[in-house]
This record gives C-alpha cells, sequence and structure tokens, in this order.
C-alpha cells in the first residue's frame, strides 16, 4: 500500500517566489536538497558564462523612462524578459553592465543567449518546484 | 613595462566580464557547455531520482549534439549544392 502523501507546509507561490531570488531555494524549501544544488549551480554557470563571454552589458535592461511606452522600450529589449527570470543577479547585472562598453558580433549574441536561456530554465525549475509543493512532492 | 606584460599583452589587457571572451574562432565550442547546462537542468525538472539526472543529462546532451552537427552538415551538403 502506498504512503499517503504529505502537504506541503510551504506555499506553492512562496515556493516560486524564493526559486526566482534564489535559483533552486523553491526545490530547497520542499526539501528537494541535492536537486535544488544541481539547478543553483547549473543556472549560475550558465548566467555567469554567459556574462564571461559576452561581458556584462550582455544584460541590458530597456529604458523604462525612455520616450516610449513601457511595451516599447521593453519590446526594444526583449531578450532582458527571458534573463530577468534568473533572479536578482539579472538586475544588479543590469544596473552594473550600464558602465561599461557592449561587446559586438557572435559573442554578443552567444553572452545573450546564455544569460536568457539561464533565465528561461529558472523559470521551468521555479514552476516544477510550485507544482511539486502543491501536489504534496515534499522529502 | 615587466616581464609578463611582455610576453602576454594580450592576456594583460583582457578584463573578464567586461571585455568579451576572445572565442570569435571557436565560437562553435561554446554551444556545448550551453547543451549540457539545458540537459542537466532539464532533467534535473524532469526525474524523479536525482541519481539519474548525469546519466540521462549525458544522454540528451549528445543527442542534442548530434542533432545539432546534423542540421550544420545538412545544411552544409544544401549550400555546397546550390552553389
Amino acid at each position: 500500500m502506498p504512503e499517503p502523501k504529505t502537504v506541503s507546509s510551504v506555499p506553492p507561490p512562496l515556493v516560486a517566489l524564493a526559486g526566482w531570488v534564489v535559483p533552486g531555494a523553491g526545490y530547497f524549501l520542499i526539501g528537494h536538497k541535492t536537486r535544488a544544488l544541481v539547478v543553483l549551480v547549473t543556472i549560475m554557470l550558465l548566467f555567469l558564462g554567459g556574462m564571461l563571454i559576452g561581458g556584462v552589458r550582455v544584460v541590458d535592461a530597456p529604458n523604462l523612462r525612455g520616450s516610449g511606452s513601457i511595451g516599447y522600450e521593453i519590446a526594444q529589449k526583449p531578450w532582458f524578459i527571458g534573463q530577468v527570470l534568473a533572479g536578482p543577479i539579472s538586475l544588479v547585472g543590469a544596473a552594473v553592465s550600464r558602465h561599461f562598453p557592449a561587446s559586438h558580433a557572435r559573442v554578443f549574441e552567444i553572452g545573450t543567449l546564455y544569460t536568457a536561456v539561464a533565465g528561461m530554465l529558472n523559470l521551468m525549475a521555479l514552476i516544477d518546484s510550485a507544482h511539486r509543493a502543491a501536489r504534496g512532492d515534499v522529502r | 613595462m615587466n616581464l609578463v606584460s611582455l610576453c602576454f599583452p594580450c592576456i594583460l589587457a583582457y578584463t573578464p566580464f567586461v571585455d568579451p571572451l576572445p572565442v570569435w574562432d571557436v565560437w562553435y565550442l561554446t554551444l556545448v557547455p550551453l547543451t549540457v547546462g539545458i540537459a542537466v537542468v532539464y532533467k534535473a525538472v524532469k526525474c524523479n531520482e536525482v541519481s539519474q539526472i548525469p546519466k540521462q543529462a549525458a544522454v540528451i546532451s549528445l543527442y542534442i549534439l548530434g542533432g545539432l552537427l546534423g542540421a550544420a552538415l545538412g545544411l552544409w551538403a544544401v549550400v555546397s549544392w546550390i552553389s
């Protein structure tokens, strides 16, 4: 007879939020510590690897105080939508990057790709951790 | 000017995270860690047992890299045939 699953005491939205603040923290909250470590290390390596390849300027936030509408400004820098999903590190990167010149051509594109993919993978991980919390997959 | 700067002027001019990594000639190698990273996180989400992650991530990484290589060879063949 299978054991009844315990229901997580941590609300799924909090698990998702923790997963955004620190990649893998959502898994950590529900007791999947090794999985949390794997996600944290991999996403951080991808994000930092992207900044190493293309320079910190690959994290380029839209100027929300610009002359265009917010939608227009975001559409000018669509990769930042993916990058910001990697957590506050993207916001720090965007704040720092304004002080440095941008790289160009292929290395810039590869760096942008790395950082945006890291963010999108973190989105997948935080959705999964919140889903596991909701269905009681707690250890 | 010291001995190091005489021997390695390019290295000294490079500032990590500010200057882009000089991988222009071998840019395609950057696909490998990206592929491995995607595979590891994907399998970390999908696998119920964490112990399965390394093997399954290695397999799916090889599949992705094989697919990319196949697509590259196919496109190269088409371009060569057209030109």
